[in-house]
């Protein structure tokens, strides 16, 4: 029962690390129909850049929220400089190389200013673990599904009841239409790129306490956030919530019951086959052109 | 060399014998010319240079740059006391990110265009595994400080020639941690922890062959990914299988974060790790790295032999933005091996009298150096590949972290010395 214990616990918390990222990729694809594939650099940006500001003696807070700001800005200029151009005609593809190589760039000079080694990225609330009997969790680690739910009902409402949101909705419904009535679509795409990299940079800023900052951190985890994202369908943000937090719990429930070493390879292969079974992703819809 | 292939084969020409058979004795000839001119023992002039392939971006960039303090700053004193054979010694540095591909390359670089008369390397015990073919092929010298796989130096069918290593060799290391796992144990339940590389997987039989000659049931062998951020489920079944005491295969980040999954279900087993370890886990994880021991070679913060203390202060001179106190130096046993193997180096070219591989490579065989790890006497025995390794585990001493610095096992309260 413990050991159970443990697995939810931890599960909840990894999961929704997940979540987090693949609400990321949610807003970029319905904005843009594009992503940032690297998009694991903008969460390791928030992580880092809150243990750099730290190292130039700004507070925990005040820190953390110039990470996440910079993390915004730079995923904001990363759609601005590599990724609309390369997304001008239909089916363009060249975002996908032009994301890949600007998020190697990011990681290479991360490694050659911030150091490769990790670095501690201090929290009151990641030094004593809360015990229930044999298992146990930080309060820093129980802060990440607070945020996910935060998140999520933030951005519902976001959509739904801002002019900003609704003019996203729009774009993403169609973009060509709502330059019509004035929207300026690619002022729109900008701004969902800057939302998705808060929310990025706030899942590796809040887990930064408890796995250490480092310049490598976020490529497994934007690779399973990508994942979750497309487990889900892209374009539903409560699946891609519910995705994220059941493929997390699961990992646990692999390493625990089947195989620590083999448990990606299991992981990737069960997406395989729900991609099979649900081509549209678990809560995808499939989408229907008027011709 | 050549004066003589060419001789053998006139006679042959002069003799009333069938084409075909002219015809295939020159072609035997001319393979054998061809030969002797590619052949390593002919290698001749090479330059005094050391090529390095390390890493010096990627994961383990930070090793590279305490292996380069302690070269450069060997190489200073070297050359400010006049050099080798009158001629100062460059140190000419190659990235290899960290993966094999780019360490031959750039092995290839070192020994045909640069033409370096020796090369050192780097952390990764794959990159060096790499390297044994083209090394060999060119006849070029290398001398390890840090990748401490046994097949770096023990080759399939005892064939190395050309790969010497001054640093820590894993097959010894599995012995020398099951023993201090086993004399520290209070249950005799020890585990093996080791993270999924070639690193890892590598150690794995190694640390079973050495169970099992020191009478030790492993209790548990647990592994995980690199990258990995939660070990809770491992650690819950060691803890549940009544271990006491871990034996450590990996490095800082992963073994950050079990620390962080023992802290999490409330178990804190003895450890006992291999040299994976810096100063810089014990900064990411504080007070949760207090008493985890690490098998070493050397340790910068006990007492330093003059000979130490002079090395320790050239580097804080050389680079005083990155060497402030002996807890900067975070690879403590590889720079002092780097410290050694360079020294090594220069005796064998004083010994070589030459700028010549195969000359280098055969004086190696004869240094006879007080070092800051060992007594080298001698370092490398020729004939024994697996004394073509100069640390021997006689010089192995245990570490451990105390108030946030790597120490000497003596100098903290946790428990027996070495």
């Amino acid at each position: 029962m413990e050991a159970v214990t443990q697995y939810l616990l931890t599960g909840l918390s990894v999961g929704s690390v997940y979540a987090m990222v693949g609400l990321g990729f949610y807003v970029m694809w319905t904005a843009a129909k594009a992503v940032n594939f690297n998009f694991g650099d903008i969460f390791m940006l928030g992580a880092v850049l809150t243990v750099v500001a730290i190292d130039q003696g700004i507070p925990l807070l005040p820190a953390a929220v110039l990470a996440v700001a910079a993390a915004a800005i730079a995923a904001a200029a990363i759609e601005r400089g590599f990724v609309r151009p390369f997304n001008r005609e239909a089916n363009a593809i060249g975002w996908m190389l032009t994301t890949i190589a600007v998020g190697t760039m990011i990681e290479s000079a991360t490694t050659a200013l911030f150091g490769s080694n990790p670095r501690g990225l201090p929290s009151p609330l990641a030094e004593t673990p809360i015990r229930l009997g044999g298992a146990g969790i930080y309060p820093q680690e129980l802060l990440l599904p607070v945020a996910l739910i935060i998140v999520a009902v933030g951005l519902e409402l976001f959509y739904r009841r801002t002019m900003l949101g609704r003019a996203m909705r729009a774009v993403a419904w169609n973009r060509t239409a709502a330059g019509l009535v004035g929207i300026d679509a690619d002022r729109i795409t900008l701004i969902a790129f800057g939302i998705a990299g808060v929310l990025g940079a706030l899942a590796g800023l809040l887990i930064g306490p408890v796995v250490q900052a480092s310049s490598t951190m976020g490529a497994v985890i934007g690779l399973k956030g990508f994942m979750v994202a497309i487990i889900a369908g892209i374009a539903n943000a409560r699946g891609v919530v519910i995705a994220g937090v059941l493929y997390g719990v699961a990992e646990k429930f692999i390493e625990g019951y089947l195989s620590t070493a083999a448990r990606d390879a299991i992981g990737f292969t069960l997406m395989v086959l729900l991609l099979l079974l649900f081509p549209q992703g678990l809560f995808g819809r499939k989408e229907i052109k008027k011709v | 060399m050549t004066h003589h292939a060419t001789a053998g084969i006139a006679p042959q020409l002069a003799s009333p014998r069938p084409r075909r058979k002219l015809l295939r004795s020159a072609l035997l000839g001319g393979f054998a010319l061809a030969a002797a001119s590619a052949s390593p023992a002919t290698a001749q002039r090479a330059e005094p240079c050391i090529g390095i392939s390390m890493e010096v971006t990627g994961p383990l960039a930070n090793q590279g740059l305490m292996l380069r303090i302690a070269l450069e700053t060997a190489l200073d004193k070297i050359n400010a006391a006049g050099g080798v054979l009158g001629r100062p010694l460059r140190l000419v540095i190659y990235d290899d990110v960290g993966e094999p591909a780019r360490a031959v390359d750039n092995a290839r670089r070192i020994g045909e265009r640069d033409n370096c008369v020796v090369m050192f390397g780097g952390a990764r015990t794959p990159n060096a595994i790499a390297l044994r073919e083209p090394l060999a092929e060119m006849g070029l010298p290398w001398v390890g400080s840090i990748s401490a796989g046994t097949g770096v130096i023990e080759h399939p069918g005892g064939r190395n020639e050309w790969m010497f290593r001054v640093s820590m060799k894993d097959r010894w290391v599995t012995e020398y941690l099951i023993q201090q796992a086993k004399a520290r144990s209070q249950s005799g339940k020890i585990a093996f922890v080791y993270e999924g590389t070639a690193w890892g997987q590598g150690a794995l039989p190694d640390i079973e062959a050495a169970a099992r000659r020191n009478n030790v049931t492993l209790a548990g062998r647990e592994t995980f990914n690199i990258g990995d951020q939660d070990m809770s489920a491992q650690m819950i079944r060691l803890r549940d299988a009544g271990v006491d005491t871990v034996v450590l295969w990996a490095v800082d980040r992963e073994s950050a974060n079990m620390l962080r999954s023992m802290d999490r279900i409330g178990w804190k087993p003895r450890i006992i790790s291999a040299w994976g370890l810096t100063t810089a886990f014990a900064r990411a994880v504080g007070p949760l790295a207090e008493g985890i021991m690490v098998a070493g070679t050397f340790n910068w913060n006990g007492p330093l032999s003059p000979a130490a203390q002079a090395a320790f202060d050239a580097m804080k001179a050389k680079f005083p933005d990155r060497i402030r106190t002996t807890a900067d130096m975070e690879q403590p046993s590889a720079m002092a091996n780097a410290w050694d193997a360079i020294h090594i180096t220069v005796e064998a070219l004083k010994i070589a009298g030459a700028y010549d591989r195969t000359r280098l490579r055969d004086a190696m065989f004869r240094v006879n150096y007080t070092g800051l790890v060992a007594d080298y006497r001698p370092a490398f025995i020729r004939g024994n590949q697996e004394r073509m390794d100069a640390v021997l585990p006689e010089a192995y001493k245990l570490q451990a972290f105390h108030n946030g610095m790597l120490m000497p096992i003596e100098a903290t309260p946790f428990g027996m010395r070495n």
